[in-house]
């Protein structure tokens, strides 16, 4: 609570932000659900209906939320264990973590799963200041291997096991 | 007595020596993932889908048995240790439980919320047995009116009041309906909201969903705000003095039956799940304490936790009532038990005890089997809880975030799927930060198509007139107890704010 009292100084436009994003979601279904097609056999509401109630309560709530915000009625972030509430938001960590996500998606195919893996969670723990390096680098290829065997191996799973170890038979089921 | 024939029918199949191992499994791994800081049930059955991929049904349905309560449970165990709040079905534990164990009553705590859990999750067990099958009769006479009574109901409840802010509330409850609109319309086979992309055709996958808010978003939001440096871990001191005294269990037995009681029906009609029950049960206990127990509410009070806990559990089987019943999820990780019975072609509701009745009854078998189990493994494991409460934190969320991706990539094994994941996970970033609850969206995108089904055949049957919708007596009771579990929530918010002051008073004075 009381981050949300020393950080609502500059919190609003990015909350407003946000809450424009339920109304324009709205705005956009409201437009396009009219080109929904209506097999003529149809007699009752149809399939428009439903998305344009939908579509109105996004609209609706959203400037509703809005309308909140710029009262001063700002949201209550939300608390956990691991969270400290005052700390300032570390963007450079957000933005290095959905890097890797990315990377690990355009590694699956080319490099295989494990490999894939093994960069998400070194560059995830590396995002987050795990030290030393080479010891998450280290438990990131066991962790991947691993997972690669359980899942791929025993559960047959067909996750890519990769160029690298194509020719291991447990690595796949 | 029929069903009683089948529940042990039910037994014969969770009894055999290779479905207790799945059972032990599940509720092995479902406790280990519980036990991690910031990860609630839901999050648990959405990570853990996967591993149930290749199993037969049965199995499946006896690993998420076990996953279900050890999630659970897991909470519980994190909620007295850590110094710090946990996840919200179980923060009412932590008021008590964490002063409890500064006080080196970690044991102890950790005891009556076992005990307690085990007690309570076995009586609404037996209750969900002799209940589920009677209700299921009665919901086959039921029309589309009423379960379109029933659904408002839900979405409402889900929506409007369990979060803090009524509109953010809806707001996430609008997005997950539309989202359940995209792809192709039931009744008609229209594409809906697809922009002719061949991915969203099919429409978007619940567990991308789920995995993406709970695991995905939960990460990036700790991520963005981590505590850094150790990790400060209560230590649970051992010897004769720190287990359950006789003095303990005086105190405890009482709140765990009336947790028990307090929890189920809760858990059962379609009004808030856990979080309600815990607190209502703590509130009742604070009451009901008398001389110096009273007092030491708020300094670790055993009441506190035994109550608590026991509702915890007992409205976790609640909750199964209407699920495998109606097919109608009341709670996050409701629907992600829905999401996990469909994957196998299990159809909750009405007819599932006729078209399904010897899984169902493997299903129930198998809860009292994990409960039982959750029992015998818990407390001799405390010490590896603790290990897995120590992890440090960069490996920790470096892995959930890995096994998130494994989960969403598993789906379809396409790495498209992994980019839906991220998008919904930035999605759940902002709704945490913005205090928008994950919930509803998650209950209303499994629901949302449901519901319009049954509106639609609703309206058809009574050629577009809206007010057939109160045509059925069922429907309108339906509505009319609605509004009174409106007013008690209103009643009960300022209880609970009245609470909460008090509470923060208590601590100041200390």
């Amino acid at each position: 609570m009381s981050a949300s009292a020393t950080t609502s100084a500059k919190r609003p436009i990015g909350e407003i932000l946000f809450a424009l994003v339920f109304v324009s979601v709205g705005a956009a279904g409201l437009l396009t659900a009219g080109s929904i097609p209506i097999p003529p056999s149809e007699t009752g509401i149809g399939p428009r209906a439903f998305p344009y109630i939908v579509c109105g309560l996004l609209v609706i709530v959203g400037t509703g939320i809005v309308v909140q915000v710029l009262r001063g009625k700002v949201g209550q972030a939300e608390e956990g264990e691991d969270l400290d509430v005052t700390a300032k938001t570390d963007w450079v960590a957000l933005a290095k973590l959905v890097g890797f996500v990315i990377l690990h998606i355009f590694l699956i195919e080319p490099a295989g799963w494990p490999v894939a893996a093994a960069v998400l969670f070194s560059g995830a723990a590396w995002s987050l200041e795990a030290k030393p390096l080479w010891r998450a680098i280290l438990i990131s290829v066991v962790l991947a291997l691993v997972l690669q065997y359980l899942f791929g191996g025993l559960l047959g799973i067909s996750l890519p096991p990769g160029p690298l170890l194509e020719g291991v038979p447990f690595f796949h089921g | 007595m029929d069903s009683f024939m089948l529940l042990l029918e039910g037994f014969s199949t969770a009894l055999q020596p290779i479905y207790l191992l799945y059972a032990l499994g599940g509720v092995f791994v479902g406790t280990a993932v519980g036990v991690l800081p910031g990860i609630g049930p839901a999050m648990t059955v959405a990570l853990l889908m996967p591993i149930t991929y290749a199993l037969d049904p049965a199995a499946a349905l006896i690993v998420f048995a076990g996953i279900y309560y050890g999630g659970m449970y897991g909470g519980s165990t994190t909620s007295i240790l850590l110094n710090t709040p946990g996840e919200s079905s179980s923060i009412v534990t932590a008021l008590e439980g964490n002063k409890m164990a500064k006080a080196g009553r970690g044991a102890a705590a950790l005891a009556t919320a076992a005990i307690g859990s085990f007690i309570a999750g076995t009586i609404a067990t037996v209750l969900l047995s002799f209940l589920a099958p009677v209700i299921a009769e009665l919901a086959v006479g039921l029309g589309p009116v009423d379960y379109v009574a029933l659904m408002v109901v839900a979405f409402l409840t889900v929506g409007a009041l369990l979060g803090a802010s009524v509109l953010r509330g809806l707001a996430s409850l609008g997005l997950g309906l539309f989202i359940g609109l995209i792809g192709i319309d039931d009744s008609t086979a229209q594409q809906r909201f697809t922009f002719d992309n061949p991915t969203l055709v099919d429409g978007v996958d619940m567990v991308l969903v789920a995995v993406g808010l709970f695991a995905l978003g939960e990460a990036l939001y700790v991520a963005s705000k981590l505590r850094h440096g150790p990790v400060e871990v209560i230590p649970v001191s051992k010897g004769k003095n720190a287990w359950l005294s006789k003095e303990d269990w005086k105190r405890s037995w009482k709140p765990w039956l009336r947790g028990t009681f307090i929890g189920f029906p809760i858990g059962t009609v379609p009004a808030g799940g856990a979080d309600v029950s815990t607190f209502l049960s703590y509130a009742a206990e604070r009451k009901l304490a008398k001389g110096a127990n009273k007092a030491q509410f708020g300094k670790g009070a055993i009441e506190g936790v035994a109550g608590p806990e026991a509702a915890n559990n007992a409205a976790a089987a609640g909750v199964l009532v209407p699920l495998l019943t109606l097919g109608i999820p009341t709670t996050a990780t409701a629907a992600m038990m829905l999401t996990a019975f469909q994957r196998y072609q299990i159809q909750p509701g009405p007819l599932l005890f006729e078209n399904q009745g010897a899984l169902v009854w493997t299903l129930i078998a198998s809860l009292y089997v994990g409960n039982l189990m959750l029992l015998v493994l818990n407390l001799p494991l405390v010490g590896l809880w603790v290990k897995i409460l120590q992890i440090p934190r960069p490996y920790l969320y470096a892995g959930i975030l890995v096994f998130a991706a494994l989960g969403a990539f598993s789906v379809n094994f396409a790495a498209t799927d992994v980019g839906i994941l991220l998008v919904v996970g930035i999605l759940g970033y902002f709704m945490r930060r913005y205090g928008y609850p994950v919930a509803p969206m998650v209950v209303a995108m499994i629901l949302g198509p449901m519901f319009e089904v049954q509106l639609r055949r609703s309206l058809q049957l009574s050629q577009n007139d809206p007010t057939a919708l109160f045509s059925s007596p069922f429907a309108v009771v339906v509505y009319a107890a609605m509004a009174l579990i409106f007013v008690a929530s209103w009643w009960l918010r300022r209880r609970q704010a009245a609470l909460e002051a008090v509470t923060v008073k208590d601590e100041v004075s200390v």
